[in-house]
């Protein structure tokens, strides 16, 4: 995908366009014939009595986004056949919203779980404040019709050995083999897109940062951009050029932690230890830059908060860190037990990618050449070389060739933000004009991010809308694990290098 | 008085035939054919350790006379054979609809088999063997459980009859020098017949008799004719009918061969290695079963074929000139097919319950251990603990016998058998593991499987039964010293040693000395309750200090441990792939998805193993037919010239016979 | 083909020496919690209490003179907005984020800070130099997960304490909770506690897990672990870092002290 624009920073703020809900399907459908994609759709109430159907879409050449917007009156036609991926999107709808979708494959409960106790849908205006949802008393297997008696069940979780986030995988399997797999996930479902209804623009910053915490930057730097693009704002160059920094800062240390992980599940014990001992110095080098090792607290409506002094010394320990890790991953390069439990591992089709959503490293390992960065410029990224790695194969091993390049490429990164960082002020006032709304994206480590604010007539937040890399990736994740094995099944699951709670918010 | 018996029992099953055949008087052919039974058994008992009075059949087969006289290990099968049929007989067929054929069958099979034991004339004897054959189709073609029971009934009588026409050629061959079919006959000439003669006799007997008793190749028969069956007709024929070609088998090499010594040790080597060989198949196939009757069935071929090298090991030790070590080696195998019957028989009456429960031969979890009474799940327990070879029970003994019987190969002289029994070792070993894990599979899924979704039980009948056999099987473990010596006088007939009574030294069981080894399952059968007492007690003295339960960890879910326990598939799957080589498994996913690809409506997974024989061996000899008589249809050329060309020939030919 | 082994030993030790001795521990430049001087506290001022997003700063009564705020620390999520909101220096930016305590009341801000008192031997004492932990995520952000995965590298190397992380509850002694417990994750937790055998404790590690974080109340998301499982040993922090955890846990065994006392660190 080229850019044809590079505007410091492009006039963000957009006027939805109507769509009617049963020309949603052909209005899709020319999306995908001109090279576009789907990104996502989400509800929301403009008034107590009325809801809205918001729905974006990538237009190839275009650095905004299509923005439609939709008023059902009554179920709306899915646009699984024509979209797969906008099939998550819809059921959360259903299940926070109560709106139903008519056709739709999978019309089981996502969001919320099968048999939750739950007085309204959520979202719903009339929803009793203070009351929580309850669990189910045992939870349901999702059978797949004609599975007999012959297949076994395992259902893994959500509480799983070692530290790790809480989900449960159902495999249908026969000894090694596994037939088919279901995740269940949301069992970490807090409601955090509620939580952000009434707040103040700026106060609002710190529950985006931890919607996901190894995001911190990336989910911060969505929703400010948003809260700017609405309140159409222009952030002063040393905010921008910081913001980037920041961003590569916790791509490199989410990286690199994610090679000493892929190394544990291929039991490469020294390679372990020694990734995510780099991980731990590029966490440090957070800490001394901004006083947070997840770099929390700095990103705000309009810029910063405070000014970083990176200069100086950063660029002697970014260069410090690159050597290190260049020896460690020629290391790895060369390991064979290593690579043999990538190769072939997982392999993710490029139009299965594409039809269900993957995206970032995911996406971009199995051929499809696409980055926010680069696309749709945001920060200062117009003004810096992006160099975006692709790779072909598919496999776990392509998965992380991919974060490896942009590992070196995230160094070389900085090291120029450092050389251009330009002086002045790092802040500018927003102010929040009732009623509007704002789209803002970043590229976070695991692919592509999406705030969708709204607000109120006080100025207040209205709606948030959270789209998370990790749900898209989720998605495709089955896809790949469908008649493969046992053995592999942690390495491919460490290979997307997904989180649970930026998926399940 | 055990002939009066044994024509008692030979009338109720005629009459009981009849009865069936004009199909009134059910209830009464199945009482006199379980009458017929009992008194055959009574007649076994009483009979040992003699045997049965020689008396002469009124008629003439042949011109010759037509003996009847059941040895002592004639008996001995036979009597064991005939109590799971006892209960069988009783319990019949589950498919009323076709009890009238099922009973005629039945009936067939076992004047066929009193016949087969007894009758000692040539053609009377492969007579009684057709009739034995034809009882067997007839139970099974009868039943209608499955739909087309016609093509696996007709690859078993394929299969029996090309093993008749070997019966037949060894028949002739020793009846032709004779000049009669008497058995009696047969010793003198032999011993003066070539060796070349002597082993293609033997080779015929092994091949002949084998087509019943399951060795290789011919075991490939068993699952799917078993399979269209019922657990009754499967009793039948897993029980006397298998044990009396045992006996016809151990009878034609022992008695009709002469004991050259270099003839009966190569034949020991051959039945050895045929044996071993088709105890490993079987064991490995029976293993992959999920079916009741096909897996049993595998599992009968499977003991059979280690009586069947157990003879040959009596063989290669008897041309060795060890005769106590032969005859401890023919007594094992006797022991071994006197388990079986019990044993097989009532896991095949198991079947039948859990089809009666559940409508279904399948192995799958019904729960029925559970809801089911005490002495259906003790007798399982018992009959499944035996052919798996787990002290106190008889297969326990039996195998441990095998082993011992094994372990003296190093009183032989020769490299060859030394090794025979040395890698027939390995090979039984081998077995006995699968057989293991078969029975484990077969009760462990198909009875202790929970299910909250099965509601039948078995009935109180079947319950009863399974519960008799199991505590039969006990009874033999436990008493063996006291059976033991109903052989004696069959061993030194045989092999002129008393080695019945030197395989048990007072309570204990042990290998002609004791200062081998020894068992003992009539004191376990005491020391094993006493030592329960252990656990017991901590079990009462926990009650004081109650212990806080709680759920097993399973990832903080309630556990459903019915949808996530091992399938019969599952249990089988890790031996699937790791012989694969043999079983070249086949597996196949089917989806089925919505408009949309990506969303699975419906998963079909088939699995399936293959045959070894089927396509390597029988569809080339088939399609060898098939050729040769396209080729031979020249001779329907339907030219009345040709005929008559062909005829002419004929009698020139005959002609020439005659005048030189 | 690289050789791993020796590639491992020529890199030497990358232990950090602390906490067994004195050193670097790792957190240079790592933000706090916000002290909070009542001296340079103006009244009529409630710039922090409005800006704080989960109300850790309330006003007190004017009645009582300890000082005009309450500051409940197990409700700081270490966002640092009240110490650019005070405009008189009462609330300020520090590095004290060792904030491991056995009782809630030591998280809330007194004015009477007694002296750190001497390590509590904990009984039985077989679990001095050996423990092991059952970690339950009850819907964390992942942040502390981040933290308590960090624990492992060579860098802290937790198993050099004696305490390791463990796969069944039922080898665990110390139940280890993050996240504010969703509801669907209620049950799970419950069931690992249950699990685990006596004697058994509970540690509330995050903000979260304290007191229900920034995502408390809400349609889905509890209030932490108050209520819901009896805590032994309590640790803020949005998310503590891992010197915090591995405080926290030793002076949980009794071989280090508790620094906190009154909201305030005490040598």
């Amino acid at each position: 995908m080229t850019v044809t624009q590079s505007t410091p920073q492009a006039r963000l703020r957009q006027e939805p366009e109507k769509v009617h809900p049963a020309a949603l399907k052909d209005a899709a459908r020319k999306v995908l014939d001109n090279g576009g994609r789907m990104q996502m759709v989400y509800a929301w109430y403009p008034k107590p009595s009325h809801i809205e159907l918001r729905y974006v879409a990538t237009v190839p050449g275009q650095v905004r986004f299509a923005v439609w917007s939709c008023e059902p009156e009554g179920p709306v036609p899915s646009l699984t056949e024509v979209a797969p991926l906008l099939s998550w999107y819809e059921r959360e709808v259903t299940d926070l919203f109560g709106l139903a979708f008519t056709e739709h494959p999978q019309p089981q409960r996502l969001v919320l779980h099968d048999g939750a106790i739950v007085p309204r849908p959520p979202f719903a205006p009339d929803y009793p404040p203070g009351i929580e949802i309850r669990a189910p008393n045992q939870q349901s297997i999702p059978e797949i019709a004609g599975v007999n008696g012959d297949v076994q069940l395992l259902p893994f979780g959500p509480i799983r050995g070692d530290v790790l986030e809480s989900a449960e995988f159902l495999f249908f399997y026969i000894g090694e083999a596994i037939l088919h797999y279901t995740p269940r996930l949301f069992y970490k479902h807090r409601g955090m897109e509620k939580r952000f209804e009434g707040l103040g623009a700026e106060r609002a910053v710190v529950l985006a940062e931890r919607v996901s915490g190894v995001g911190s930057v990336a989910h911060a730097l969505a929703y400010c951009q948003a809260v700017e693009a609405a309140a159409d704002c222009t952030v002063p160059p040393r905010a921008r050029f910081l913001r980037v920094l920041l961003a590569e800062m916790e791509r490199l240390y989410n990286h690199l932690y994610y090679l000493g992980h892929l190394c544990h599940t291929t039991t490469l014990k020294v390679g372990e230890a020694q990734g995510k001992l780099l991980a731990e110095r590029a966490k440090q080098l957070n800490a001394r830059l901004t006083g947070s090792r997840f770099l929390r607290s700095i990103l705000t409506v309009g810029g910063l908060r405070r000014d970083l002094s990176p200069k100086g010394w950063l660029e002697a320990e970014l260069e410090s860190l690159r050597e290190s890790y260049a020896v460690y991953a020629r290391h790895l390069e060369t390991t064979d037990s290593h690579l043999d439990r990538l190769i072939t591992t997982g392999r993710l089709d490029r139009k299965v990618a594409f039809d269900q959503g993957a995206t970032g490293p995911v996406d971009r390992a199995s051929g499809l050449d696409r980055d926010l960065r680069r696309d749709h410029p945001y920060a200062a990224y117009g003004e810096l070389p992006v160099a975006v790695a692709v790779r072909t194969d598919g496999d776990a091993h392509a998965r992380a060739q991919v974060r490896m390049a942009e590992i070196e490429d995230s160094i070389a990164l900085m090291q120029r933000v450092l050389l251009l960082l330009p002086d002045g002020p790092i802040k500018t006032e927003c102010e929040i004009v009732p009623g509007s709304e704002g789209l803002g994206w970043s590229e976070s480590p695991r692919g592509t991010l999406f705030y969708a604010v709204h607000f109120d007539g006080a100025g207040r937040l209205a709606r948030v809308k959270i789209k998370s890399p990790s749900f898209s990736n989720w998605r495709a994740f089955p896809f790949t694990v469908h008649d493969t094995n046992m053995m592999d099944y942690a390495i491919n699951e460490a290979s997307f290098g997904l989180t649970i709670a930026g998926c399940d918010r | 008085m055990s002939n009066s018996l044994l024509l008692l029992a030979f009338s109720a099953w005629i009459v009981s035939a009849v009865l069936a055949a004009m199909r009134c008087g059910l209830p009464l052919a199945r009482l006199l054919l379980s009458a017929g039974c009992i008194a055959g058994v009574i007649a076994a008992i009483a009979a040992l350790p003699q045997g049965t009075l020689v008396i002469v059949l009124p008629t003439r087969l042949a011109g010759d006379t037509v003996d009847f006289h059941m040895s002592p290990d004639a008996l001995w099968l036979f009597g064991f054979g005939l109590t799971p049929a006892v209960l069988a007989c009783a319990l019949s067929t589950p498919n009323r609809d076709g009890e009238a054929g099922w009973l005629f069958g039945a009936a067939a099979s076992l004047i066929g088999a009193l016949g087969v034991f007894g009758v000692r004339h040539g053609a009377g004897f492969l007579i009684a063997w057709e009739i034995m054959s034809f009882g067997g189709a007839m139970m099974i073609l009868s039943e209608k459980l499955a739909s087309d029971a016609g093509r696996p009934v007709l690859f078993m009588l394929g299969l029996l009859e090309t093993g008749a026409v070997a019966l037949l050629l060894a028949v002739l061959l020793l009846a032709v020098s004779g000049h009669s079919f008497a058995f009696a006959a047969y010793d003198p000439m032999l011993a003066t017949a070539s060796p070349a003669l002597l082993a293609g006799v033997g080779v015929l007997l092994v091949i002949g008799f084998g087509a019943k008793l399951g060795l290789l190749p011919f075991y490939e028969w068993f699952p799917a004719a078993y399979g269209a069956g019922s657990g009754a007709s499967g009793a039948l024929m897993s029980g006397v009918v298998m044990n009396a070609a045992f006996f016809g088998l151990s009878r034609g090499l022992l008695e009709w061969l002469p004991p050259q010594p270099s003839l009966s040790a190569g034949l020991g080597i051959f039945i050895i290695i045929v044996g071993v060989l088709s105890a490993i198949l079987t064991a490995l196939y029976a293993f992959q079963q999920e079916d009741w009757r096909a897996l049993l069935s595998f599992s009968s071929a499977e003991n059979a074929s280690i009586a069947v090298a157990m003879l040959g090991a009596a063989l290669l030790f008897r041309g060795h000139g060890q005769p106590p070590l032969a005859s401890l080696a023919w007594v094992v195998a006797l022991l071994h097919l006197a388990g079986h019957a019990l044993a097989k028989g009532g896991l095949f009456l198991t079947a039948d319950g859990v089809y009666r429960a559940t409508k279904r031969y399948a192995i799958f979890h019904t729960d029925l251990m559970r809801r089911s009474s005490l002495l259906f799940g003790l007798g399982a327990l018992f009959a499944a603990m035996s052919l798996a070879a787990m002290p106190p029970q008889a297969g326990f003994v039996s195998e441990w016998y095998v082993f011992e019987t094994v372990f003296q190969g190093f009183h032989l002289d020769t490299l060859a058998a030394r090794l025979t029994m040395a890698l027939a070792g390995a090979g039984l070993a081998l077995t006995a593991a699968v057989a293991f894990a078969t029975c484990v599979k077969a009760f462990g899924v198909g009875l202790l499987g929970r299910s909250s979704a099965i509601e039948g039980t078995v009935p109180n009948s079947s319950a009863v039964a399974v519960g008799l056999l199991g505590l039969c099987v006990l009874a033999l473990a436990v008493g063996m010293p006291f059976w033991l010596n109903s052989l004696e006088i069959a061993v030194s007939a045989h092999f002129a040693t008393n080695a019945a009574q030197a395989m048990h030294d007072g309570l204990l069981l042990v290998p002609l000395t004791a200062k081998f080894a020894f068992i003992s399952p009539t004191m376990l059968v005491i020391v094993m309750p006493l030592l329960a007492l252990f656990p017991i007690a901590i079990v009462l003295i926990n009650h004081r200090c109650a212990a806080r339960r709680v759920p097993v960890w399973y990832g903080g879910l309630a556990q459903n441990p019915e949808r996530v326990s091992t399938t019969a598939l599952t249990f089988s799957n890790a031996l699937r792939t790791f012989y694969s080589f043999i079983y070249r498994p086949t597996q196949e996913t089917e989806r089925e998805t919505h408009r949309v690809r990506y969303y699975v409506r419906r998963l079909t997974f088939t699995h399936d193993v293959a045959p070894i024989f089927g396509p390597y061996l029988f569809a080339p000899v088939t399609r060898c037919v098939y050729k040769t008589a396209g080729r031979l249809r020249l001779l329907q050329s339907g030219h009345l010239n040709f005929y008559l060309a062909v005829i002419g020939g004929l009698l020139i030919i005959i002609l020439a016979l005659t005048l030189f | 083909m690289p050789q791993w082994t020796l590639i491992g030993l020529l890199k030497g030790k990358q232990t950090a020496p602390w906490p067994l001795a004195e050193g670097d521990d790792g957190q240079t430049g790592v933000l706090g919690m916000p002290r909070y001087d009542p001296e340079r506290c103006t009244s009529g001022c409630k710039a922090c209490a409005d800006v704080c997003p989960t109300a850790a700063i309330t006003l007190r009564s004017e009645t009582q003179s300890e000082g005009r705020l309450d500051v409940d620390y197990g409700r700081c999520i270490v966002c640092q907005l009240c110490t650019e909101a005070c405009p008189t220096e009462a609330m300020t930016t520090s590095s004290d984020w060792a904030f491991g305590a056995r009782h809630r009341d030591d998280l809330k801000w007194s004015a009477v800070a007694t002296p750190g008192s001497e390590p509590q031997a904990l009984s039985p004492s077989g679990f001095r130099r050996s423990l092991h932990i059952r970690h339950v995520d009850a819907g964390s952000c992942n942040g502390c997960e981040s933290e308590l995965q960090a624990l492992n590298n060579p860098f802290y190397n937790l198993h050099r304490l004696g305490i390791f992380f463990t796969a069944s509850p039922r080898f665990a002694d110390l139940l280890l909770v993050t996240g504010p417990v969703t509801y669907a994750m209620h049950g799970p937790l419950r069931t690992a506690y249950e699990a685990m055998a006596e004697p058994r404790w509970v540690m509330a590690v995050g903000t979260c897990a304290v007191s229900g974080g920034i995502a408390e109340g809400g349609y889905a998301c509890g209030h932490g672990l108050e209520g819901v499982l009896p805590v032994d040993v309590y640790l803020p922090g949005c998310p503590p870092n891992p010197a915090a955890v591995m405080q926290a846990l030793l002076m949980f065994l009794g071989r280090a002290k508790q620094r906190v006392r009154g909201g305030q660190l005490v040598e």
